[in-house]
């Protein structure tokens, strides 16, 4: 009964979307894995530097130029509110459109290509707003958990005053 | 439907060309040229957007300007005389059209009774002109005129469009009726009339039991007809499920066989259709496609009849001619389909040197309403029009018929440019990519060291063609955006009649320069910002009447719009001789409002800017005009977003100027590429007085803790880009450079940066496309090596220190 009441509690999008399920692009953060619905992604690249962006807050990492276009990087690690990550080679950027903005994000690595039942996505705990504002839920694979990053959220507040 | 969408938003385009042509061309008229040509031009573009707006079922923008477009008539024809009255009133009157045009492509629907009382003086105008030429057929033309039929071109099922259609359709066959009613109808020619088309029918000598169900159509296809693999079989057959049916072909002109030429057209038809239910649209609907390539004249008999006696008793030259339509009818029909472009073109010409106001304006009226199309293929079978190869009439006259389609066609030919009509993302894209090419280009020439030189001459001589060619085709692209300013600028004499109306001041509008060309995306950024400013301008700037006479000003303020090119910039400056700005108002509104420290003492022109300061305004009341405090604002942002920037001075009791400096092109900037804590920023050229190495430069310091720097007997505020943007320096101090830039109104301001790295282009890359605006930053652009340089907005840095120091 109570995972049952769990469920109903999902949420309406769990419910609307019964039956289907989703396909996740999964990096790494650190030990925490992330994921972002595969359909957002428009390309991963290796990290080759970004030119910095003055007055802007800590996680805007810099832009890039993408085949002719500037996109922002956003450093998810300093968003999280672990300072800056320190990137090499090996670490990635995420292009991704959010509305009809490209955006890139720097995380670790990318693992994994995981489908998952939008039924098996979890609210976010209540408590820390910080959680409740960038993720938009949680998902278990493999006995772990992978954090779905709100992007509208991450690259709001970008602006120093803002 | 996404046709019809497509077809309308051509429409649009068109209609917003027009009418700047209409504000051009009164501006002209208003100024006392009142020539022939201008009249005809304000007609065409009139009758354009009748046109099309009749196709698309915007009816009241059809009524209203079919009531304008006959008044334009009878001024062209002389019966109304172009007064200053009705100058105003015709100035107004394009107003009511753009707001039609508006309304129609937003969607929103006007006041019924907008523009009633415009449409009510044309009519009075035109009606008050009826009575004294009646005698000439004023009321035949009339008739017409007023029940003007929009031809529908239903493109797909549009229910609303095609039911209008129907009931105009129906007004006009109620009209004809009644006009019937009214006439008296001469036997004669009637009974000539109906033996040649329906013998079979007992058609009685009285017009009064004339069926309204009886149509005669005419129907002569062009060449082009069966080139484009028409069938008129098909057309009959379309014609045969809407009546009775009779078709008879007219032979006549079929040539000798040794004369016979293969592709000529010899044969044409007569159509007799009987049906109650049968109105004119229906039988124009089933031509609707061969439209231009054929000449149809759709007929009710009694309508037609009437028309003859009309001629008749109008003792016009026409009338002259053999009054049975059936004999020459051939004749006319032969000559309909001799006709070629030429011809038409000639007969167009003919028919506006006719020196027969009158008949001239029948015609005219008749091969422009479709309605009347009938009348016009009457007039035209009764008086043989003079083509060479008819015997030449005693007078040529109304010679408009066969000139129905092409008429226009060639008249709009003569006047219009070769041009076509691109995307303007199409063009974008090539100015881009022109852009790109530019870029990687010069950074090729930049990669030839002297080594590479001497040992491959063929590749740097290649190289150098390559850059001119580049050149050439920057060039070229860029004047395929290159617009005169002109298209903004026309649409400022309407805001300034507004204005002066709302505000109950007189003012006069200058334009000057409006042929100076720039960029097409820099023209449309102009649009708001130059509304805004004329807007102050007017409420603000100028003063009332009374209170100018009292200061000796004249009583009428002026505004003078201007645009000039000085090197890669385009200077637009709105100056008014107003009262000028009010600084002590400005300044306590601005303490007021917190935009300036309470203890801060800005200089009289930091005063002058802060008008552009958002949430500034110093009307004590907010105006329907201005007031809110939006607005100047709103000019400094778009026009810092295209690049350019603002600067106002202002001579108390004297006058206000505004200045808007803008680039000539927003494609490719020439740039000094500078290194700052280890990061590429570029500034711009044009910004650039002069560099000068650090260890050179004299420093002072100030009580606020900055630096100015002493250039030739002038203290400069400096701006440290390392830790204005909070980087760190990798230069010591002395390799360090200040590059001297001048902000907008000769102030300068000497950033210093690390490194002077080199000259180039670059093509403007948008922030905000994919992130959002950043301080100090005016954009991006990519550099040879595929990094990500930023421009630095010099102005943008300076005014964020007068707001740091105000805060």
């Amino acid at each position: 009964m109570e995972a049952l009441g769990m469920r109903d509690e999902i949420g309406d999008k769990a419910a609307v979307a019964a039956h289907n399920s989703l396909q996740l692009i999964a990096f790494s953060i650190g030990e925490q894995t992330y994921g972002v619905e595969i359909t957002t992604v428009r390309e991963i690249r290796a990290w080759n530097g970004a030119t910095p962006l003055p007055n802007t807050r800590e996680f805007v990492r810099g832009v890039i130029n993408l085949r002719g276009t500037i996109v922002p990087i956003f450093d998810l690690r300093a968003r999280f509110g672990d300072g800056p990550t320190s990137p090499t080679k090996n670490h990635v950027v995420v292009v991704m459109s959010v509305g009809d903005k490209w955006v890139g994000i720097l995380v670790d690595a990318v693992s994994d290509i995981l489908t998952v039942s939008r039924d098996d996505i979890h609210n976010v705990p209540e408590g820390n707003s910080v959680d409740t504002e960038l993720l938009n839920g949680i998902v278990t694979h493999d006995s772990r958990m992978v954090g779905l990053i709100d992007l509208h959220a991450v690259v709001s507040g970008a602006k120093l005053d803002g | 439907m996404s046709d019809l969408d497509d077809f309308k938003a051509t429409y649009f385009d068109e209609c917003s060309e027009l009418l700047n042509e209409l504000e051009e061309q009164f501006a002209a008229i208003e100024a006392g040229e009142r020539d022939a040509d201008r009249l005809n031009a304000v007609f065409r573009a009139i009758h354009s957007i009748k046109g099309g707006a009749g196709a698309f079922g915007f009816s009241a923008l059809v009524g209203f300007a079919h009531a304008y477009e006959t008044l334009l008539d009878y001024v062209r024809d002389g019966r109304v005389e172009l007064t200053d009255d009705v100058v105003v009133l015709c100035i107004r009157a394009n107003d009511i059209i753009a707001d039609h045009v508006n309304a129609a492509q937003t969607g929103e629907a006007l006041a019924a009774d907008y523009g009633m009382e415009e449409k009510n003086r044309f009519d009075a105008l035109a009606r008050g002109d009826k009575g004294e030429d009646e005698d000439l057929g004023g009321e035949m033309v009339e008739e017409f005129d007023l029940d003007f039929t929009p031809v529908m071109v239903n493109l797909g099922g549009d229910d609303a469009a095609e039911d209008s259609a129907d009931e105009t359709a129906m007004a006009l066959d109620s009209d004809l009726t009644s006009a019937l009613d009214e006439t008296p109808i001469a036997a004669e020619p009637a009974a000539d009339v109906a033996d040649e088309v329906a013998p079979d029918d007992a058609f009685d000598a009285s017009p009064m039991q004339i069926e309204s169900g009886h149509w005669e159509i005419k129907f002569t296809p062009h060449r082009a007809l069966y080139a484009r693999a028409n069938d008129p079989l098909l057309l009959f057959r379309e014609l045969a499920v809407l009546g009775e049916f009779h078709v008879r072909a007219v032979l006549g002109d079929v040539p000798p066989l040794s004369d016979f030429e293969p592709f000529a057209v010899y044969c044409s038809w007569e159509i007799t259709l009987v049906s109650s239910t049968l109105n004119e649209a229906m039988i124009r609907e089933v031509f609707e496609f061969v439209e231009g390539d054929c000449d149809i004249s759709v007929a009710q008999l009694g309508a037609s009849v009437m028309l003859d006696v009309e001629d008749e008793e109008a003792s016009s030259p026409a009338a002259e001619a053999p009054a049975s339509a059936a004999e020459p009818a051939n004749d006319a029909d032969d000559l309909l389909a001799l006709a070629d472009d030429e011809v038409a073109g000639l007969l167009d010409f003919d028919q506006e040197e006719t020196p027969e106001p009158t008949l001239a304006a029948t015609a005219q009226d008749s091969f422009e309403e479709p309605p009347a199309l009938s009348f016009a293929e009457l007039a035209a079978s009764i008086a043989p029009t003079p083509v060479a190869k008819a015997p030449p009439p005693p007078k040529p006259v109304a010679p408009a018929a066969p000139a129905s389609a092409e008429g226009e066609e060639s008249s709009g030919r003569s006047v219009g440019v070769q041009s076509i009509r691109v995307d303007l993302d199409k063009v974008d894209r090539v100015v881009n990519m022109v852009g790109e090419l530019v870029i990687t280009q010069s950074m090729l020439t930049q990669q030839m060291d002297e080594n590479l030189r001497v040992r491959y001459t063929e590749l740097v001589r290649g190289l150098e063609v390559l850059a001119q060619t580049t050149r050439g085709l920057q060039d070229s692209v860029m004047a395929i955006r290159a617009q005169p300013v002109k298209s903004v600028f026309s649409r400022m004499p309407r805001l300034v009649r507004e204005l002066a109306t709302k505000t109950e001041k007189k003012i006069k509008l200058e334009t000057i320069g409006e042929n100076t060309e720039i960029d097409k995306t820099v023209i449309e950024q102009l649009s708001d910002p130059l509304t805004h400013m004329i807007r102050n301008s007017a409420d603000h700037g100028i003063e009332s009447p009374e209170k100018r006479a009292a200061n000796g000003k004249s009583e009428i303020g002026t505004i003078r719009l201007s645009a000039e090119q000085a090197g890669g910039n385009i200077l637009i400056i709105v100056e008014d001789d107003g009262g000028g700005i009010n600084r002590e108002r400005v300044l306590q509104v601005a303490r007021d409002k917190g935009i300036v420290a309470p203890d801060s003492n800005p200089s009289e022109e930091q005063i002058d800017q802060l008008i552009f300061a958002p949430g500034f305004s110093t009307a004590s009341e907010v105006s329907d005009l201005s007031g809110r405090g939006v607005g100047m604002d709103v000019v400094l942002s778009n026009i810092k977003k295209i690049g350019g920037s603002v600067h106002v001075r202002s001579w108390t009791g004297k006058g206000t100027r505004m200045t808007l400096r803008l680039p000539l092109t927003l494609a490719v900037l020439d740039v000094m590429l500078v290194r700052v804590g280890g990061s590429p920023y570029v500034v711009p050229l044009s910004s650039i007085v002069e560099t000068i190495q650090c260890s050179r430069a004299s420093f002072e310091r100030v009580p606020s803790g900055g630096q100015v720097l002493q250039v030739r007997g002038e203290y400069v505020q400096v701006i440290d880009l390392v830790e204005r943007f909070e980087l760190v320096s990798d230069t010591p101090e002395e390799n360090r450079f200040v590059v001297l830039c001048e902000a907008e109104g000769s102030h300068k301001v000497a950033l210093v940066v690390d490194d002077i790295i080199g000259q180039q282009q670059v093509v403007i890359k948008s922030l905000e496309e994919n992130f959002q605006s950043v301080e100090g930053v005016a954009g991006g652009t990519i550099l040879g090596d595929g990094n990500v340089a930023l421009i630095v907005d010099v102005q943008g840095l300076k005014s964020t220190i007068v707001h740091k120091n105000a805060a």
